[in-house]
């Protein structure tokens, strides 16, 4: 049976035994949440700290230190321009490398689903893609730089986009993929026998019943476009800083400037976890229908 | 039911010869095809690229072809070997320690006691946190003297560590950014693996045994093997990659202590402008990754048909 | 979702409430920041405009600390007074410390040439003038209709860091070195001098001439409780995480052992013996694992000993924190901590701040005789440990004359010196107009106005003009082609020595390996050749 809370429950009295270990668990569950949250505790009340308390222990503000907004007024009004460029690019690079990777996954992760191939197996052609995850960033980004180099693209979102697309794409095919195996070919076979074309069959009819699964998958791969590093680091300078990059900025010839890096850090993380609360039970189900049905 | 059967083939529907097959084909392909090219175009082409510098030598005028001189260098220095032990070191320790306190939180997460919803929600935000400002704020928080670690420490009466100025503590500093980033990633996924489990299932292994753990490793662990497989897999290639927290938290050091293969790649092609020799440390990494992945397909790869 | 609600309701709440982060004082300090800045404005030179400037713009490449942080922040705060002045604009690029040689040398090698100039750190000058990416400047120094600059009261050093062989490519901005820090208040407390007597046999050196002085002061405020029970005393403050500049101290240590005059009528003279440094002149080969290099890491070693711990973690915000922060009796740092002492709002230690030039030594290496020698009093080394940020122009930039009006104006006395009173640019003095009578044309309450204490500013003006003007020697810079790499790789071995991972010999050991590595792979004919420009070798 399902309780309230979508988890699954052992149907019966509870033992002695049984409570036991759900006082056990509810300690774990206690601990674990501390564990989780306390950095980004420690990232809000470091924000509001002058830069001598950074440095002496405080934990609670107003009882230990002197909470201070400067920081945020500094970061909002004279970086104001920069930061929301940062967030503005890390905007734009996500969405068009997510909408890129799915676009392309979506598509192959139908015809690894419903066809199958002959030369290349679909276990390669799948494999083929998953060894993308596989493969070090430190192995292409010299290349890119130097490609980015001679095309003009250095510092620019396109370049970005199409890197972190690249990145991202296998959780697209795979998950898609999935998703699609999990509905029933009969669905199709009506459109099929009234003369639609793959492509619709697809468009019209596979692709709304994967929903969750689209959205999961989407949401993973701007999530992961986000907080993408190296490559915004190489390949970007003035116009195409992504977030994650400027929070590297706040380190400079005197130091890192902690107070400055808890502002960027809570103010690259909050778009993110927006998002994330909004659809996590998208995210749950996509995560784990790509991993389990495996 | 045919929803895990991959596909009617082209014999399929019996209706007509080859130039359905050949239409067939042509539509499979279709679907495929853009994925495929892209992939290529962005990850083959760029890795033939990395080989082919590998084999030059970045001086004053430009690149020169030296052949296998790069590696032969690498493999008398001390610096990659460093480099690559931490990482190996790093990805062990990291997928062990994930893989284990993942699991026992999906299984305390499993029993449904109150709250379970609320910390499956909360437990997503640490993927989605940037692994460079973690480091940054590791610095605040690892701090010796006075951070907050430090200080619950001292309040146990146990002597503070120097979490980032001991090539050891450093390693274990840059290790618990990283578990605790990548834990929920391991929880999410053996959670749901753990509730495919038939409730029917556990309840007869309950009938026979009062002790939970039998059940767990006689049913439980074969059953959400798949799901292990793939986490374990994944964990330990992101893992290999790391790259944003010492550069972070450390700048690899004391010394060259947490120096990962990535960051060697990194600092000597794009800092010391050292192309060739960079690239001859990515291809190395590329040979280890293929070996892993060949061992992945071996046994997991029949799970993709 | 709760959890998560109620910490953004808390957030809002502070926003709402407000806490007052500016306080009054700040305001006025504003007020007399701008007065200030408007009388240097009217007095400095400013040349004669071209009218065509009107309404262009250029892009000035430099170091990422905002609007009011080093280096950058003066470039922001004087463009309302550029565009005064000349009706032209320019746009700041920031890029973070770590990553200005990659960016900067990417842009410049590829065709992009984002950046018409760049504010960066000398140590690039070999790679700029290798590869013809900058323009040297001589015809501007010299046209009336450009901003003049006194070259005359440049320090030495500096005018060297900002030519290369024949050539002027640089403009006076700023002047990095490093300077000795300490407790005023400390060394003047008989408690304390009476007990270093008692256990050093001497009496505490005020300030300390020599760096095993140093070494013996160190030990011993870091063994005695000078900041009250339970509190921390450590004996000295040195930023030595590795990728953090730290390798500067040990160069500065390393100087006085290894740099010795020439004999005959000009002690300056550069041989192959003597005010060498890095590399033999004649062959590239390393120094760095000869003997007094040895000593000075030893030295050092024993240094990090005589302080916290945690120093091989410490960037320069951690290492100058204990110090500002009172936890340490002395600190070996650059040019921002008595600016810091005064303003900061983390400095416990305003007033009690004492400055010294670098310390020497008595006995120098003698490189021909391969012994030992004693220096005839103590050998003393400055040293331009540091950045020193200085604009170059672009070969590619599309109007070179109103960048070079640009850069030459900052560099005018009245500009420049008025950078260096105000802590935030984080430009440090380095000409006569920066220095005191009688010998400079500086006021003490220049800085006093500044929100100096008195005393801390003599101090702290006079050590740099005793290192800058009066030293007999100095430490080369490296500039030559690969600095980068050589520096990372010194950087890297020190912090292996100093971790304990290996001995002091084998890290110099390896980073000689290096070295020569590097030297081969750019070309060795090449390199010795840039070399003997960079420090003016010309045989003997």
């Amino acid at each position: 049976m399902t309780d309230r809370d979508g988890i699954r429950r052992l149907g019966g009295v509870p033992a002695r035994s049984d409570r036991l270990k759900d006082v056990v668990a509810s300690a774990i569950l206690v601990l674990a949440a501390i564990w989780v949250l306390f950095p980004f505790y420690w990232a809000a009340i470091t924000s509001l700290k002058q830069p001598v308390d950074v440095f002496r222990l405080s934990f609670v503000p107003w009882v230990q230190f002197t909470p201070t907004l400067s920081n945020w007024r500094s970061e909002l009004f004279y970086r104001g321009s920069a930061i929301f460029g940062g967030l503005g690019n890390s905007f734009l690079i996500g969405l068009g490398a997510c909408l890129v990777a799915m676009a392309l996954g979506t598509l192959a992760g139908y015809g690894l689903a419903r066809f199958r191939y002959r030369g290349w197996r679909n276990r390669d052609i799948s494999l083929y893609f998953l060894s993308q995850r596989f493969l070090p960033p430190a192995a292409t980004i010299l290349p890119f730089f130097y490609f980015a180099q001679r095309l003009d693209l250095l510092d620019t979102r396109i370049i970005l986009i199409a890197a972190n697309a690249t990145f991202t794409m296998p959780f697209a095919v795979l998950l898609m993929r999935d998703a699609f195996h999990g509905i029933p070919i009969e669905m199709e076979e009506a459109a099929r026998v009234d003369g639609a074309s793959s492509l619709q069959i697809l468009l019209r009819i596979s692709l709304p019943l994967t929903a969750p699964t689209l959205v999961a998958a989407g949401i993973i791969s701007f999530a992961f476009t986000w907080n993408e590093f190296l490559f915004g680091f190489v390949l970007s300078y003035s116009r195409a800083v992504p977030m994650s990059v400027l929070i590297a900025g706040t380190q400079d010839v005197m130091g890192v400037q902690f107070w400055y890096v808890s502002t960027r850090l809570l103010l690259a993380i909050l778009p993110p976890a927006i998002v994330v609360l909004i659809v996590q039970r998208y995210i749950v189900t996509g995560l784990t229908l790509g991993a389990v049905k495996g | 039911m045919s929803t895990t059967l991959a596909a009617r083939g082209p014999e399929g529907d019996g209706a007509g010869g080859t130039s359905w097959r050949r239409s067939y084909h042509l539509r499979a392909w279709s679907f495929t095809a853009p994925g495929v090219v892209w992939v290529f175009a962005f990850t083959i082409f760029p890795l033939a690229h990395t080989l082919y510098l590998s084999l030059q030598s970045t001086g004053l005028g430009g690149n020169r072809f030296v052949g296998l001189r790069n590696f032969v260098r690498l493999w008398s220095d001390y610096r990659f070997w460093s480099a690559l032990r931490l990482t190996l070191t790093f990805v062990a320790v990291s997928v062990v320690v994930t893989l284990v306190v993942g699991t026992v939180l999906a299984l305390a997460v499993n029993r449904g006691v109150r709250g379970t919803r609320v910390f499956r929600t909360l437990s997503i935000l640490p993927m989605f946190a940037a692994p460079i400002a973690l480091g940054y704020l590791g610095l605040t928080i690892f701090y010796q003297q006075g951070g907050p670690i430090n200080n619950v420490l001292a309040a146990v009466g146990l002597r503070p560590v120097p979490w980032l100025s001991d090539g050891r503590w450093a390693l274990v500093s840059i290790l618990a950014v990283d578990v605790w980033q990548w834990t929920p990633f391991v929880f999410l996924v053996v959670l749901a693996a753990l509730q495919n489990v038939p409730a029917e299932l556990l309840e007869a292994a309950r009938i026979e045994t009062s002790s939970s753990w039998p059940v767990l490793t006689r049913i439980t662990f074969p059953l959400i093997r798949g799901p292990l497989g793939t986490v374990i897999i994944l964990r330990i290639v992101e893992a290999f990659k790391v790259f944003d927290i010492p550069f972070t938290l450390t700048n690899g050091g004391p010394g060259v202590a947490t120096r990962s293969l990535t960051y060697d790649v990194y600092t000597t092609g794009l800092r010391n402008q050292n192309f060739g020799y960079a690239a001859s440390i990515a291809v190395v990494m590329l040979v280890l990754v293929m070996v892993v992945a060949i061992v992945f397909y071996r046994s997991y790869g029949s799970t993709y048909e | 979702m709760a959890k998560r609600c109620s910490t953004y309701a808390v957030l809002a709440g502070f926003l709402l409430v407000g806490t007052a982060g500016v306080s009054q004082a700040a305001a006025s300090m504003d007020e007399l920041e701008k007065s200030t800045a408007d009388k240097a404005f009217a007095a400095a030179p400013k040349g004669k405009p071209n009218p065509a400037w009107k309404g262009q713009t250029f892009t000035i490449a430099t170091l990422a600390a905002g609007p009011r942080g080093a280096i950058s922040g003066p470039l922001y705060f004087w463009k309302p007074y550029f565009e005064k002045l000349t009706g032209a604009t320019y746009r700041v690029v920031e890029i973070a410390f770590g990553d200005m040689q990659a960016k900067i040398e990417t842009d410049f090698a590829s065709g992009a040439s984002q950046y018409d100039a760049v504010v960066g750190g000398q140590f690039m000058m070999g790679d700029y003038v290798a590869n013809d990416w900058i323009i040297p400047v001589d015809k501007y120094l010299n046209d009336p209709s450009y901003p003049k600059t006194d070259l005359d009261s440049i320090a030495p050093a500096y005018k060297a860091l900002d030519r290369w062989g024949d050539h002027w490519y640089a403009f006076n901005n700023d002047h990095d070195g490093m300077i000795l820090y300490y407790r005023r208040d400390l060394f003047n407390d008989k408690k304390w001098q009476d007990q270093f007597q008692a256990k050093y046999k001497y009496a505490l050196p005020n300030p300390p001439k020599t760096w095993q002085q140093l070494l013996d002061v160190a030990s011993f405020f870091n063994s005695v409780e000078w900041n009250g029970p339970g509190k921390e005393h450590q004996g000295v403050s040195l930023h030595l995480k590795v990728g953090e500049q730290g390798f500067f101290d040990f160069l500065s240590i390393a100087a006085p052992y290894v740099v010795s005059a020439a004999p005959g009528g000009n002690p300056k003279k550069v041989t192959r013996y003597n005010n060498v440094f890095w590399f033999d002149p004649t062959d590239m080969k390393p120094l760095v694992n000869t003997a007094p290099f040895v000593k000075a890491l030893e030295t050092e070693i024993a240094l990090y000993k005589a302080g916290s711990s945690a120093q091989l973690s410490w960037a320069l915000g951690e290492a100058w924190n204990a110090f500002l922060g009172g936890q340490a009796a002395m600190c070996y740092s650059f040019g921002d901590v008595t600016p810091l002492a005064e303003s900061a709002a983390n400095s416990v230690i305003k007033a009690k701040v004492a400055a010294s030039p670098t310390p020497g030594s008595t006995e120098v290496w003698d490189f021909q005789g391969k012994k030992w020698v004693k220096a005839s009093g103590v050998n003393l080394v400055g040293n331009v440990d540091g950045a020193s940020w200085s604009g170059v122009i672009s070969r590619k930039a599309k109007n070179p004359d109103l960048v070079a009006y640009f850069l030459a104006w900052q560099g005018t006395p009245e500009i420049n010196h008025w950078n260096t009173t105000w802590g935030f640019t984080g430009i440090n003095p380095g000409t006569k107009y920066d220095f005191f009578a009688p010998f400079g044309t500086a006021k003490v309450e220049d800085y006093v106005n500044a929100g100096y204490d008195r005393q801390d500013a003599i101090d702290y003006v006079n050590a740099y003009q005793k290192q800058d003007f009066e030293y007999p020697l100095q430490l080369p810079y490296l500039r030559i082609p690969g600095t980068p790499a050589y520096l990372e790789s010194l950087d890297v071995h020190l912090s292996e020595a100093l971790s304990g991972h290996v001995s002091a010999q084998e890290a110099l050991n390896r980073i000689a390996s290096d070295w020569d590595e590097i030297t081969d792979r750019l070309g060795r004919d090449k390199q010795v050749k840039f070399y003997r420009e960079a420090i003016g070798y010309t045989g003997g």
